[in-house]
């Protein structure tokens, strides 16, 4: 079975469910730009929004939280590198090492903008079918030229559901390794090779019968195009986007 | 009956040198239900590949509704569907809808028409209240029922399967087997690659045993079943003591 992670897709009814993928990415990546030059009150505002959109979305802030810990861990390590290096009104120091006012400013909000990307990505891709994402690459490749448009969407179609099987069989030969006593080496290079060269061989292996499956259903890259069902309210979220953005500059 | 597939004196030799089959001959008719059994190395899967256009024969010629299968490939993969031994590694979709819909997606068929044709096939397989869900999530049994689906959607006339029993548990294997069973009797033609005779040899119309990438024996279940074992392969229980062929499923 595959495992659930934060960013695993979810199957739901919500606006976010139901927008069209196109429009997503296209605000996704619209907000998370206009953030970079956001204060505090327009990331407090955006994670409010954001808020509101995971409780609706029905998605868990707990155990998001609890999944992305390592990253938070990371966001912490990020803040206080920045409290320790950024010169200004100095509130403790040790050594050569001084924390700022402005450190601890600065660390805070570079460490809540990247928080507030995550949970974008999280909520995207907690309402976005990968299908949906397959296709909306495909899309926006279209006018892009020399770029086989329908042969990377169906790249990152057998990427997206092959990991499932590529970790599952890892997860395999790591227990039958372990059946063997494998926990006695300690070298941890050792350890990794021992794992990676079957790992690599099953999976080059099973590639060699994917390629077999494709062929035998007629694959070829001129294919039917995808279909977007639009909700109806894609210009409206839009244009909130577009809106938010500019409050953003302005807060 | 209608002859589908006609083979003449097909070889096949691949890279290394080694002989995966030699001078097959035989004809298909719509309908039947083949079992093809034999030892492993006996040549069963280089000889399916050949069905399906997979691997091309070296020498003599495969023949598809009069058709080459060297000149029309696309043609005789629409007319010969295959069903792989491992269902994890023939999934392309990342939906079940979506892995049923790759065939006509690649065919350039309409969208309309692509979904009509999937709900249908899904409905009538009992997969549609699982159209939404990851296909590596499903279980054995409905992994290997998607795969069918698969191929079913591009109205196959001729369905092979490699080894479909494999690593499914006793209720997977009914819900295949019953798939296969209603395949069968819908007109659709059945060619089975199993060591799992047991199961199916009550519904078989012909059994073929390859040794060595020969075709040793082909012929009735009933007359070929008590040669089954000096092939290397496991005759039923039923038959050995003395009771015959009989249904494995009730």
């Amino acid at each position: 079975m595959a495992q659930v992670t934060p960013f695993t897709y979810r199957q739901g009814k919500s606006i976010l469910h139901l927008l069209d993928v196109r429009c997503k990415f296209f605000i996704i990546c619209l907000l998370s730009m206009s953030l970079l030059p956001a204060h505090f009150l327009a990331c407090f505002f955006y994670g409010f929004i954001l808020f509101f959109f995971f409780k609706n979305a029905g998605l868990n802030i707990l155990s998001t939280l609890n999944h992305i810990k390592y990253f938070i861990l990371l966001l912490f390590f990020i803040f206080i590198a920045r409290a320790l290096t950024m010169k200004g009104d100095i509130i403790f120091s040790f050594y050569d090492l001084s924390i700022t006012v402005q450190g601890l400013n600065e660390g805070f909000l570079v460490s809540f903008k990247f928080f507030l990307v995550m949970l974008t990505g999280v909520i995207f891709s907690s309402t976005t079918k990968p299908s949906s994402v397959k296709s909306a690459v495909q899309w926006f490749l279209k006018p892009v030229p020399f770029v086989p448009e329908k042969r990377v969407a169906i790249m990152i179609s057998l990427a997206l559901s092959f990991m499932p099987v590529i970790l599952n069989q890892a997860r395999e030969i790591s227990e039958a390794q372990k059946a063997r006593c494998a926990d006695l080496q300690k070298n941890p290079v050792k350890k990794i090779i021992r794992l990676v060269l079957p790992l690599l061989k099953k999976t080059f292996l099973s590639a060699d019968y994917l390629v077999l499956a494709m062929e035998s259903r007629c694959y070829s890259d001129d294919r039917t195009d995808p279909e977007f069902i639009p909700s109806g309210k894609e210009f409206y979220f839009l244009a909130a986007s577009v809106l938010l953005s500019l409050g953003f500059a302005w807060l | 009956m209608k002859k589908i597939i006609d083979i003449n004196n097909i070889s096949h030799t691949f890279d290394d040198g080694y002989m995966g089959i030699k001078n097959i001959s035989l004809s298909i008719f719509q309908g039947e239900f083949i079992i093809l059994a034999g030892k492993n190395g006996s040549g069963k899967t280089t000889f399916l590949r050949h069905l399906n256009g997979l691997l091309l024969p070296d020498t003599g010629h495969l023949i598809v509704n009069g058709q080459d299968v060297k000149k029309h490939l696309v043609q005789t993969r629409r007319t010969i569907g295959m069903v792989f031994q491992d269902a994890d590694t023939q999934i392309v979709g990342d939906t079940v809808f979506d892995e049923v819909a790759f065939g006509l997606e690649n065919l350039k068929i309409k969208r309309s028409q692509i979904n009509e044709k999937v709900t249908q096939v899904l409905e009538d397989l009992n997969l549609f209240h699982l159209k939404d869900r990851n296909p590596h999530s499903l279980s054995g049994g409905e992994k290997r029922k998607l795969t069918i689906a698969g191929i079913l959607v591009m109205d196959p006339q001729v369905i092979v399967f490699d080894e479909p029993f494999s690593n499914l548990d006793y209720p997977g294997t009914i819900q295949v087997l019953t798939t296969i069973i209603d395949l069968n009797r819908s007109g659709h033609t059945i060619i089975i690659a199993t060591h799992d005779v047991e199961t199916v040899i009550y519904d078989a119309t012909r059994i073929i045993i390859m040794e060595q990438g020969l075709i040793k024996e082909d012929g009735a279940p009933a007359d070929i079943i008590r040669l089954l074992e000096f092939y290397g392969v496991k005759e039923p229980s039923t038959s050995k003591f003395g009771l015959g062929i009989q249904p494995w499923r009730k």
